[in-house]
């Protein structure tokens, strides 16, 4: 008998998810995870009186008590529904973009989290598109039902008829560039870019995006509300932990994984960095699939999997200041807990802006105890400033200039959200800065990704085969399927479904063996 | 080869769903496997963060006669940068135990050929005695790279900058004023508070530097002064502040105060700033070790003495389980040392949370010290560094 069912390497979202709902189905799970704490970014730090949340804005899917979401079945089967204190947020975020000659916003508007007041929000703002508004939220959210429901049960049934038939607007627009069905529903500008606003969490430019997921995300975000958790992302990671602990997983902090042992061409066991080996039958990798075949498999990386990882590019990192401010965010003049502020319409040139380490154009402020004032001490605001950015340019940097490069962009940073709340800077009681440098620290990611590779159309699922070259080693995480919380926490989930099916059908295979001997 | 599988063929139908496809044709074309990037994050983080380095004593300098400097080189030659006023947690093997202190770098971050960390001897410490006595040039020695966030940060900290040093608290404030040299803007005051007139570290290049330089202002405080000492004495009180300071709060709140030394002088200077009416957001202290007698602080369980003692139970993850006694005034983290056990650690101060561990059953006594995660404690988790047991207690490391 193998030390272990299952190991799962490294304890994100993903990898959490996995371990628990592995060792809730009965596999001997072991969870291995570089850092002394679990979560990955879905963590949390001290600084002073202030706890920063690292990397959770929005979380979507969990829909409200009365109108439950997938996220909320999934968090209950993982037995941790209960141990979490879902936050609703009013709003869904508000777009400003400053002007440049004077104190007048070009654009200022804050979208609620609701798909019928969205709808009157923006045809209050933009009266000679409210039939475009309409039409275009309509079929946000009949694509979101044929993406969730009819899409999976035509491709199950491998039937065009059936696919005709029930996914007419994913199949006129579902893979279409978002940038072409925004400039097919509405010519205002700025309504392009108030509606489209959502690219950040993906993190390319709508014209790369294809259009079924930026609708999801609007029509989802609306319909079932974001949300935050009290104690943030973090008490969903130690509430995963604690669940998976209590189902008797063991778990390895400070122990990342050093090697992936095979033999022909099957998982066998995996060497810690501390030297020990522990035997298992599969391993569920939440790592990057470079690090996982390139750095820790023991032979040299399948084919399968090499022109797997040829056409897939690597996804954006990100710069976040995390600021305790001495004041209330009523004092700093926050009206919604999400901000999008933007220097130009045009999502490309934020793209263009992205990969060197320069004026930023589209930068995200989030302030967390808007909606809850537990978010923060009283008096005061928790903050993130954000900006999506690639880390080449910081790599290039010597390791001499490193602290003040980092220091000169958060004041750019700072800058850029002052035009919107001008009292950040004399408020400012705790800060931290991270750069694309800090993700890769503690993300392990290659560039610091923070939502793997880039998502364009034919990085998705659809176009890609189960990396299967390797028999017992499984994928989950960012890299091969959406970034962002939501999605990791569901492919931890239907990958360890996967694993679990797998390790039934072994053992029934063994039993009849022995029966038959 | 990344394709579709067989029942995605009826995808066809989709608009754009063949240009997908020809789009993933054309990148499989142009891209890599990654394989050129081997090694490139592991040692792009090294070179910043390396989670260990190995250190090399090069010099030793004698200080005062309770103080020492010791200067450690790289093994390899290579040191990362630091920020004036961070520390690295140094391991050391002492008759068998393996434990660590932190220390703050006390020499300029502009040269990375060395770095100092200046030691004084402290009455009963375990280690200080260790590096003050038993070291010598040639020993090895590993740390943890350069941490903590007691630096100025020129987001918000302004140039304008008053650093309250209490004894050997100077070190991390030498590393400052070197650092400043050659920046123009800042200037800092610094009032360094020593108990004896021969107490005083680097007293001599202090003086010098304050002569050659208008950036540096210094008042030298002794608390216990002989007969015939000319100079200041007394405490950081609130009359000396606002003396040396001005009384003038919008120039003191302009100010950043940074506060190194004992706990006890971390206390006291912290309270005259308050009574200046000195907001929390201009005040930074450095963290400083667990608490020295944390059955006086507020919270700890009545009917507890210090010398009262528990059964710690460990649980390694491997299954294996282990048994000491401890007393209940005693940080875990060194009660595990000391019994062959360890977490990894760098502050312990409670700062840092490297040293977390899980508490399956009983209880501990968590001090202000820990800066724990709001969930922290409903799952028993606790900074192991500054965490006493109250009762039996079964800990999984």
């Amino acid at each position: 008998m193998t030390d272990f069912d299952a190991i799962v390497i490294g304890a994100g979202n993903a990898g959490l998810t996995a371990a628990t709902a592995l060792q809730r189905g009965g596999a001997r799970t072991l969870l291995l995870e570089r850092h002394n704490i679990p979560g990955g970014c879905a963590t949390s730090f001290i600084r002073g009186e202030f706890e920063f949340e690292v990397a959770l804005h929005q979380l979507s899917g969990m829909g409200t008590e009365k109108n439950p979401f997938i996220m909320r079945k999934i968090f209950n089967d993982l037995g941790i529904m209960d141990q979490l204190t879902i936050v609703e947020e009013r709003e869904l975020y508000r777009v400003v973009m400053p002007s440049k000659v004077n104190k007048e916003h070009e654009i200022d508007i804050v979208l609620p989290a609701s798909i019928k007041a969205l709808k009157k929000t923006l045809s209050a703002h933009y009266p000679e598109e409210s039939e475009n508004i309409e039409a275009y939220l309509t079929l946000c959210e009949k694509l979101s039902l044929e993406c969730f429901m009819m899409l999976p049960r035509a491709q199950k049934m491998a039937d065009q008829t059936v696919l005709e038939s029930t996914c007419p607007n994913y199949i006129q627009y579902g893979l279409t560039s978002s940038k072409d069905v925004l400039n097919q529903f509405f010519s205002n500008p700025d309504l392009k870019t108030v509606i489209a606003a959502y690219w950040c969490y993906i993190g390319l430019p709508p014209k790369d995006i294809p259009f079924c997921d930026l609708a999801m995300m609007i029509y989802a975000y609306a319909a079932f509300k974001p949300c935050h958790v009290q104690g943030g992302s973090q008490a969903i990671s130690s509430a995963l932990l604690e669940s998976f602990l209590n189902a008797g997983g063991k778990v390895l902090f400070n122990t990342g994984a050093a090697k992936i042992l095979t033999e022909n061409e099957q998982v066998k066991a995996v060497q810690t960095e501390h030297g020990d080996i522990f035997s298992c039958q599969h391993i569920i990798s939440n790592t990057s699939p470079q690090h996982t075949f390139n750095e820790l498999l023991d032979i040299p990386t399948p084919t399968q999997v090499a022109d797997d990882m040829k056409s897939r590019r690597l996804g954006t990192s990100a710069f976040v200041l995390y600021l305790g401010l001495d004041c209330t965010p009523e004092e700093l003049g926050v009206t919604a807990a999400s901000n999008f502020i933007i220097d130009d319409r045009d999502e490309e040139v934020a793209f263009t802006t992205m990969q060197g380490i320069v004026d930023p154009t589209h930068t995200m402020v989030t302030c967390y105890n808007y909606d809850d004032p537990s978010f923060a001490p009283q008096g005061k605001s928790t903050l993130s400033l954000l900006c999506l950015q690639y880390s080449q340019a910081w790599q290039d940097l010597p390791v001499e200039e490193y602290a003040q490069a980092k220091y000169d962009f958060a004041e750019k940073l700072i800058n850029h959200a002052e035009r919107v709340f001008p009292n950040i800077r004399k408020n400012i009681e705790e800060v931290e800065v991270a750069t694309p440098l800090t993700m890769m620290r503690y993300l392990n990611t290659p560039g610091g990704a923070i939502y793997g590779f880039q998502q364009n159309t034919q990085d998705a699922t659809m176009f890609r085969k189960r990396i299967d070259a390797i028999s017992g080693l499984h994928m989950a995480g960012s890299w091969n399927g959406m970034g962002g919380f939501q999605p990791t926490y569901m492919i931890g989930e239907s990958t360890a479904r996967a694993v679990l099916k797998k390790i039934k059908k072994e053992s029934e295979m063994k039993q009849q063996e022995l029966t038959h001997a | 080869m990344p394709s579709t599988n067989k029942k995605n063929n009826i995808l066809h139908a989709v608009n754009g769903y063949q240009d997908a496809l020809d789009h993933q044709q054309e990148l499989l074309k142009t891209g890599t496997d990654y394989n050129e990037q081997n090694g490139h994050v592991a040692n792009t983080i090294a070179s910043l963060h390396p989670k260990r380095i190995q250190l090399v004593v090069s010099e030793v300098i004698e200080d005062t006669a309770s103080t020492k400097t010791l200067r450690f080189k790289a093994k390899g030659g290579f040191l990362p940068p630091f920020q004036a006023g961070q520390y690295i947690n140094l391991f050391v093997n002492i008759d068998g135990t393996e434990t660590a202190r932190p220390y703050a770098i006390s020499s300029a971050p502009q040269q990375r050929g060395f770095y100092d960390f200046t030691i004084k001897h402290v009455a009963d410490g375990f280690v200080s005695h260790f590096l003050l006595n038993d070291v010598k040039v040639g020993d090895h020695f590993q740390s943890t790279g350069p941490m903590g966030t007691f630096y100025h940060n020129p987001l918000f900290h302004g140039d304008d900058l008053v650093f309250l040093a209490g004894g050997s608290g100077i070190a991390p404030a030498r590393s400052m004023i070197l650092n400043m040299i050659k920046k123009t803007s800042q200037k800092i005051h610094l009032i360094y508070a020593s108990s004896y007139e021969a107490d005083v570290i680097y007293i001599n290049e202090l003086k010098r530097l304050e002569q050659e330089h208008d950036f540096l202002t210094i008042t030298w405080l002794i608390s216990r002064p002989t007969e015939n000492y000319a100079g200041r004495t007394g405490h950081v009180s609130a009359e000396l502040l606002s003396e040396l300071l001005g009384n003038d709060l919008e120039t003191l709140q302009a100010k950043m105060f940074y506060i190194c030394g004992p706990t006890s002088f971390h206390d006291f200077c912290a309270e005259q700033l308050k009574q200046l009416k000195v907001k929390a957001r201009r005040v930074r202290i450095e963290c400083n070790g667990p608490p020295k007698r944390p059955e006086t602080l507020a919270g700890w369980p009545q009917n507890l003495i210090a010398s009262d003692k528990v059964m710690v139970t460990i649980h390694k993850a491997d299954g294996s389980q282990g048994q000491f006694e401890a007393r209940v005034d005693e940080p875990l983290l060194n009660s595990m040392e000391r019994n062959g056990y360890s977490a990894e650690n760098a502050c312990r101060s409670g700062e840092c949370s490297l040293c977390r561990v899980k508490i399956l059953k009983g209880s501990v006594f968590n001090p202000a010290e820990a800066r724990l995660r709001s969930t922290d404690e409903a799952y028993g988790w606790c900074h192991s560094c500054v965490a006493f047991p109250t009762s039996d207690i079964d800990v999984l490391v």
